[in-house]
């Protein structure tokens, strides 16, 4: 995945959803809809419900818009921030949220033993530790973006990222993590 | 290769068999989601409606307690007695016919709804006017969130709180004034015991300063009848003994 897949918005889109068009809206969001369900499926554990996360946040986000502040280039930051509160709320209200992880499929023979620490180790962070990692290492968005997604500052989110890949990794410097 | 970008590699590949790829049938179930879901009313609409019940609520709370039946603006200002001195200028006192002159017990209840945990009194002020004589309770932070007991007796004999010692004031009869939420020992450093030597209102004495409870016996020459009320700028109770109506 790569940042450039996800290209800016037109704001011509975003101006005709803001005036109440669902379906500028829809083709607004339509390129962050696999990044957003990355996002939910790493924090949740679970595809479905990942799926489902990614829809109520889309509803969600359609029916805020107008709460919306800044330019096109905020589009991405708040609709994952909205899916990660939407993931947040599943694991609060349902049962089944701690029991889900498990259920990941065990990496192939042949994956080489540090893949399998890192993995077991990534399954250990909660959902929380995984966001910044997702945000930054998966999705590749610049720092100032994971910030705004987290609502935190740059040095914070900075910090978490560090904070959650040494929790991965204990040996790593700031220098092999950013 | 970069330390980094081996890090990186592997966390996206234990990313990827986390997350796998999405159902290709997720981008039109948003889209039919987003269809069908209505647009959330406008902030706005909402603000105006809110504005409207708490414009509402506000009048009908106004018109229950009616504050200004209950204080008048004009009449007598306060003399400042021997006993007191006041570190601020009171707000005019009402006309002495607003109020009923009563001769029972009854409660003064407080005009704000924003009251302190503990009410501190900060003076106690006592004035000789033409037909009643008066006692000003100051308060330094607001008044008791409580209503304030006045029960008149005959005699002067109290009993004093905690120890139940018995206390005679100067005077003929009475009026116990309980105030429950307040006290007479952070704020106030004045004499605890008032002898005015006017017609009326003969003594004010402390009889209880204890856990949140102030108590005072009025001594009072004649009948125990009075009028009471708050007044605020600054907040202080005001207790006319008068004649009987």
């Amino acid at each position: 995945m790569s940042a450039a897949l996800m290209e800016q918005r037109p704001p011509q889109a975003l101006n005709r959803a803001i005036q109440g068009d669902a379906d500028s809206f829809s083709r607004l969001i339509e390129p962050l809809l696999d990044p957003a369900y990355r996002l939910a499926a790493v924090m949740l554990g679970d595809r479905t419900a990942a799926e489902d996360a990614v829809q109520e946040g889309s509803i969600k986000a359609w029916r805020k818009l107008k709460q919306l502040r800044g330019d096109a280039s905020s589009v991405r930051p708040w609709f994952l921030s909205i899916v990660a509160n939407e993931c947040r709320m599943a694991r609060r209200t349902r049962w089944w949220s701690v029991l889900k992880l498990p259920e990941v499929r065990e990496p192939d023979q042949e994956r080489r033993e540090s893949y399998t620490d890192l993995r077991r180790a990534m399954l250990r962070l909660s959902p929380e530790e995984r966001l910044p990692l997702v945000l930054h290492f998966y999705l590749d968005l610049p720092l100032d973006e994971v910030a705004r997604t987290l609502g935190v500052s740059t040095a914070a989110a900075k910090s978490r990222v560090y904070r959650a890949a040494k929790r991965l990794r204990t040996d790593l410097t700031m220098e092999e993590v950013f | 290769m970069s330390p980094n970008d081996d890090f990186r590699r592997e966390l996206n590949h234990v990313f990827d068999d986390i997350s796998g790829s999405p159902d290709p049938g997720l981008r039109d179930r948003v889209r039919s989601a987003v269809a069908e879901a209505p647009v959330e009313r406008s902030t706005y609409w909402i603000a105006a409606v809110a504005a409207c019940l708490i414009t509402a609520l506000i009048v009908g709370i106004l018109y229950v307690n009616n504050p200004f039946r209950r204080t008048g603006i004009a009449g007598p200002v306060l003399t400042p007695t021997p006993t007191s001195s006041p570190t601020s200028q009171p707000s005019p006192s009402p006309s002495p016919s607003a109020q009923p002159v009563i001769c029972s017990a009854d409660t003064v209840q407080p005009l704000s709804h924003v009251h302190p945990w503990t009410a501190y009194i900060s003076d106690l002020r006592a004035a000789k006017h033409d037909a009643y004589d008066r006692l000003v309770i100051d308060f330094a932070n607001g008044v008791p969130a409580t209503g304030v007991e006045l029960i008149p007796q005959k005699g002067t004999s109290f009993d004093g709180a905690p120890s139940g010692q018995p206390t005679t004031t100067r005077g003929t009869n009475g009026i116990k004034v309980i105030i429950r939420g307040a006290d007479l020992h952070t704020s106030y450093s004045g004499s605890r015991d008032l002898v005015t030597g006017f017609p009326r209102l003969a003594e004010v004495r402390q009889i209880e300063d204890f856990e949140g409870v102030v108590q005072l016996a009025l001594g009072v020459n004649g009948p125990a009848c009075y009028r009471a009320f708050y007044l605020t700028g600054p907040d202080r109770l005001v207790i006319d003994i008068t004649a009987a109506p």
